[in-house]
Parts: C-alpha cells; structure tokens; sequence
C-alpha cells in the first residue's frame, strides 16, 4: 500500500474510496484471484457447455415449463451427471473465491507491519475494514456478474431463444443471491483472519467451516433424522413436524439456503420448499408462479443470508476495532 | 197411309210426354220403343258425376233407330251419351232386342239444393230421370289438415300437412301465407319443393308441407298460428296449433367472463357471478354450490335463487375464504348453479399469493442488524 494517497487525477476522493480502489487493484492483479476465478470460469463453461447438449432433450420432456428455456441453460445437467448445472457449480465454488479472497485480508497485513503504518496516516481506524469488505464485494460483484452474463451471451448465441424479461429478471436476482452467499463466505473469512493472526490457520478455519456446511452437515442432519424417525407415528401431522424440523435442521447451513433459493428462482414450478400435504395439492394447477411469488417464497432466504453476512461482518468489525495495533 | 199413322203417332207422343210429366209410370205404354234404366231418382252431391245405363228395348218387329236426346237439364249440367265406347246421337236396336246406353251427366258445383229433372228420349220413347241435389252447392276453396297440433321443444321444427281443395270450376293459383308471430318462420312446400303460391285445378286436390320453426328464445306455451290459401275471388284458412314445451338451461359466469381471481392466503375475496337462464322456461330454487380445495370456504350471497324467469339473469356474491396453509400458485374452484332440472359450472383459476406479513418481518430483521452494525460503527468507529 505504498502509493496510498497517490491522486492520478485532479479531483480529490475521499481516502476510504482510495483505499477501496487500492485493495481491488491488489486483488486484481494477484495470482491468487486470477486463479480462483480461472476455477470457476471454466468449471461454469463446462456446465453450460453439457447444458447447451441436453436442453434439447430437457424441454422436450418438460412440457410446462417450455416457456423458461432460457433458466435451463443454468438448471440443466446431462442425463450421465458427468458435470452438475451451473447452480451447483455456484453454490460450491463460490464459497472458495469468498474465502479465498477474504482469509488473509488482515492477518497479512499485520504481519507485514503495513497496518500500522496505515494506521499512521490521518483517517478513521475501521476505514482499513470497511474498505477491505468494501473492495472484496465489488470484485466479487464484478465477477459474478461477469461470469453470469457471459453464460447468458453463450446460451444466447447456442440456443438462439432470447430470455424473456421474467427470465432476465429471475437471473439476475440469482446473481445478486450468489453475491449475498459469497459475501457470506467472504466475512466468515475475514472474521477468522482478524481473529487469527497466521493467515495459514484463518484460512484452514474458514475451509473447515465450508467443508463442515457442505459436505458433513447434511450427514450429520441424517443421522439424527434416522434417530428421530417416529417409528410410532400414528398422525400425519407427526411425521409432517418431524419433517418440518428435520428441514429446519438443514436450513441452519448456508449452503443449504442458497441451493433452495436458487432452485426456486430458477424453477419457476418450484411452488412450496416445505413438505406439502395432500390438503394443499388438492385443487392446485401445476403451473409456474410469478418472479413476486417465487420472491416472497424465498424470502426468509434471503434475510438469513444478509442477516448471517452482516453478523459475521459486525463481529470481525468489534474484533478488529478492539484489537491492539502495533508496529513490529 | 204412313204419313198419317206418323203423324199420328207425334200427336200420341206429345199426348203421352204430357202424361208422363204427371205420372211416370206410365212411360212403359207399349210402343215401337221403350227406355229402362232401374235408378231414376238420385240423390248427389254437387260436383259429382252420375252414371245411368239405360236399356233401349225394341217392341216392334222392325229395326227401330230412334234419335237420341236429353231434354230439360237444368242450366251448366253437362252430359254425354256414349255405348261401345263412341259417343252417339243414334242408336239402332234389331226386333225383340235391347241395347244399352251410358248416359253421364255432371251435376255442377255451383247449384241450389232441390229436386231437378230431365228426359231421355229416344224417337216416342221417354224416360223421365229425376236427381235430388242434396246439399247447397259451394263454389269455394277448402283448406283442411288432419292434425293441427303438435307439441314439441323450443329447438325442435314442426311439420304439419295440410290439403288444399279447389271447389270452384276454375284452376286456381292459392298465394300461401301465415300469420305468424314475430320471429316464427313458417315454410310452405309442395311436391318436396318450398313455395308460395301453388297451382290447384278446378275441383281437385293439393297436398301442401308446412314447416313450423319457433323462435329460438320462444317461451312455453301454447301458440296458433292461422294460415290462408288465398286467391283474388276465392281463400281459406285454417289454423295449426304449436305446443312449446319449456326447455331448461342455465349458465354461470361473471359479468365480464373473466373466470379467474387472485387471493392472498388465508384472506377473503369477493367475486360477482351471473347467473343466467337461457331456457325458455322459469326456473325456480337455483342452488348455488363450490367445489374448493381442502379448507377452502366459498359462501354466496344469496345462496338460493327462489325464481329465475327464462331469458333473465340475476348477479350472486360468492365469497372465497382461502386456506392459510395454501401455497402460492393457482387453484381450481369450482362453482355450480344447479337445480333438477338444469345445472351449469363454471371453473375458476385463483391465484394464491403469500402473505406479506412474513416479508416484512424479515425486512425488520435486516433492519435491526443493519442498525445494530450502524450502533457498532458509533461505538467503535470514530476513535
């Protein structure tokens, strides 16, 4: 952070903007995020390149939902699995380009003893914070955005059926919601490394947290569905409690949220996410439901994703705030 | 010598048809001839025709050839003499012998009841022949079906067969018509062909199709309709009657058709529906019913039509109550207007939204975090 106040242009910017511009410009240019996103370029371009072979057969057995072509392009996998839809690839990369980007955001710096010389010039100590949040969002927005309207000009130019408004819509409240999730990430990771002061243990943390949420969480939640079952179950409405628990269980994992949410969004048939009786079946029409619908269903989705990413943020923010500074 | 005894014989003869105007059983006095028909008196129609054969017997030795003649028949009666199929002014008749004359006289539509009487001569011989005409003879056209009723539904055509007789002397040409009510359409046809005026010779017959078809938002009821054959000197009528039964049909929709609503779950919707009757007649006790999800509540205000007369509509308030535990996304209700005898449904697709009430408690959520991050930024921030 050498040339911190360096002004390129005549107007001055407020120092928390400098700081911003400084941290993406860092982030860009290293090695570690090139490597990151090369990741998830082209594992996205994989998936949609087996999406852009199978649409074909997919809409021709989907009859209802022939009007949402374009959401399949995301949705859709070979029949073989050899490669997940590009949801998939979203939900569980996109963690890693969080954490790795955020794991080292303050440890590093306090190591190399830049802190305090920051700490040195005249601005406000949570500017150095605020900013690395700040900067680490606005690459990951960029990114995202990037990686998903590139899907979206490649399946336009594959499949030659341009999205409908609804769809374009639906999309981009996906890549916001993957914004949300991987900001999630991003702070759990800055939270650890302001906690942690050797990046090597934040970034273990951090990688321990997202392998417990995606990969072990869901057979532990298995394991204490199997000793819940009621065996003795006599009423519906017991076994319909247990599953209801049973899904709140899992909802408690981020990952979780976001592959529900997702699915929602991008399925439009995709009316309720809880188990569903046969009083609320009767008399329905299968038929897509309305982007404000599938909104509202996911709602509280999306509050717990921003409420989980702004207390990861406000926790690592007294951490760092409380934390002693000092010049090696 | 023989001009004398014929001279004679003229004086005896009109000494002789003198006597028979008085009695007729003289006529059988002997002489050269004699005539002999067994039916001298007649009683017939107008119109008709009468057939005599009469026996024209020669007494005398010789070969007689009297002249043949019918004297006194009344004005516009015609006859004809035939024997061997020819017509004949005389007939010859060898001694002892007897030869047979067909005489056919036409007795004219147009002649006064009474008594009329005429002769048949055949040289001295004369047989007086008397026709009673029995009624008053018409000169009028007579318009007849055999059944002028018929019952049947609002939809249905009716068929009637009516006959046409001229009984004038003249062919005439009947212009047909109906006097049906607005709306009716009555179709005349003659010989598998639709017409309107139809051609009947003199003293002959005409079978005429008439197709009745109401209108189609004809009312149950009893309905005459009078039709004429008319021409400028002679007409008739006669009236066919149409018995409508009342056809029952219902139909339930909104005022403006949309068939489709949407409500947040667990609230209340108004829908006004329609309730038309497209029978033609009254209906009565209308029930108003919904076919709805599980613990769905449709209600209607009024719940019961008492009286819906054909053609007329009436607006209901159906009120939907949708579960709260429906999910977003459309439903079928079903509503149906029912009585026994005609029933229509109408299907709704209502669209369930959620509820917002959660929406916003999440939106609260995020905005005590946000505030709770702004409270640390004041408490932290600024040192």
């Amino acid at each position: 952070m050498k040339n911190l106040f360096d002004r390129r242009d005549q107007r001055p910017i407020h120092p928390f903007w400098v700081m911003v511009q400084k941290e993406i410009s860092d982030q860009i240019r290293s090695w570690r995020y090139l490597i990151l996103l090369g990741i998830v370029v082209l594992t996205c371009i994989g998936s949609l390149y087996t999406a852009m072979m199978s649409i074909r057969d997919a809409v021709a057995t989907d009859e209802t939902l022939k009007s949402f072509v374009f959401l399949k392009l995301f949705t859709v996998s070979d029949p073989e699995g050899t490669l997940p839809p590009f949801i998939t690839f979203i939900g569980f990369l996109g963690p890693l380009l969080g954490i790795g980007l955020g794991f080292d955001a303050v440890n590093s710096e306090r190591n190399r003893g830049t802190l305090s010389r920051i700490m040195a010039q005249p601005i406000h100590r949570d500017y150095v914070i605020n900013a690395k949040f700040t900067a680490l969002l606005i690459v990951i927005s960029i990114s995202i955005f990037a990686l998903g309207f590139l899907v979206m000009g490649m399946g336009l130019l594959a499949i030659g059926i341009p999205p409908t408004p609804e769809e374009f819509l639906r999309i981009l409240f996906f890549l916001i919601l993957s914004i949300f999730y991987i900001a999630f990430w991003l702070n759990l990771a800055i939270l650890f490394s302001v906690r942690f002061r050797q990046p090597a243990t934040s970034a273990l943390a951090s990688i321990a947290v997202w392998l417990f949420f995606s990969v072990f969480y869901s057979m532990i939640v298995r394991v204490i569905a199997k000793a819940m079952y009621p065996a003795q179950a006599t009423t519906a409405g017991e076994i319909l409690s247990y599953q209801k628990f049973i899904q709140v269980l899992f909802r408690f994992s981020p990952s979780q949220l976001f592959s529900e949410a997702t699915t929602t969004l991008l399925t439009p048939s995709v009316r309720t996410l809880g188990p569903l009786t046969m009083e609320q079946i009767y008399g329905a029409i299968p038929s897509p439901l309305p982007l404000g619908q599938s909104l509202i269903l996911i709602w509280p989705h999306w509050t717990g994703l921003i409420a989980a990413t702004m207390i990861c943020f406000a926790i690592s923010y007294v951490w760092f705030m409380r934390q002693e500074i000092r010049s090696r | 010598m023989n001009m004398m005894r014929k001279k004679r014989m003229a004086l005896m003869l009109a000494l002789i048809l003198g006597m028979t105007v008085l009695s007729p059983s003289f006529v059988r006095a002997a002489g050269p001839l004699s005539l002999y028909t067994p039916y001298t008196n007649i009683a017939v129609t107008p119109g008709e025709s009468i057939h005599y054969s009469i026996d024209v017997i020669n007494n005398s030795t010789d070969v007689q050839s009297p002249e043949l003649s019918v004297e006194g028949l009344p004005e516009g009666w015609e006859y004809q003499l035939t024997s061997g199929g020819w017509s004949i002014k005389e007939i010859s008749v060898l001694p002892d012998e007897s030869r047979s004359v067909s005489l056919d006289v036409e007795v004219p539509l147009k002649v006064d009841r009474g008594t009329y009487s005429f002769r048949v001569t055949a040289g001295s011989a004369v047989l007086p022949l008397t026709v009673r005409v029995t009624e008053q003879g018409t000169y009028k056209t007579e318009l007849t079906t055999e059944q002028p009723n018929m019952e049947g539904h609002a939809d249905s055509s009716f068929n009637y067969e009516a006959t046409i007789k001229n009984r004038t002397a003249d062919e005439q040409l009947y212009a047909l018509r109906a006097e049906a009510p607005r709306g009716w359409d009555v179709r005349f046809e003659a010989d598998g062909k639709t017409v309107t005026s139809v051609k009947v010779e003199a003293n002959a017959d005409k079978d005429i199709d008439v197709e009745i078809t109401p209108p189609e938002q004809v009312k149950k009821g009893t309905y005459q309709i009078p039709i004429t054959a008319s021409t400028s000197s002679t007409s008739a009528e006669t009236t066919l009657e149409v018995v409508i039964t009342g056809t029952y049909d219902l139909e339930l929709t909104t005022p403006n058709g949309l068939l489709s609503t949407d409500i947040t779950a667990g609230g209340e919707k108004n829908l006004t529906l329609e309730v038309r009757n497209t029978g033609s007649a009254d209906l009565r006790d209308i029930q108003l019913r919904a076919d709805t999800p599980v613990n769905w509540e449709v209600t209607f205000e009024p719940k019961t039509i008492n009286k819906l007369a054909a053609g007329n509509s009436t607006e209901v308030t159906a009120t939907i109550k949708a579960d709260g535990e429906a999910i977003a996304g459309d439903y079928v209700v079903n509503m149906s207007a029912t009585t026994p005898e005609a029933s229509s449904d109408a299907q709704f697709r209502v669209t369930v939204e959620t509820s917002l009430l959660w929406g916003w408690f999440g939106i609260l959520i995020i905005l005590a975090v946000i505030g709770g991050v702004y409270y640390l930024f004041r408490t932290y921030g600024r040192r």
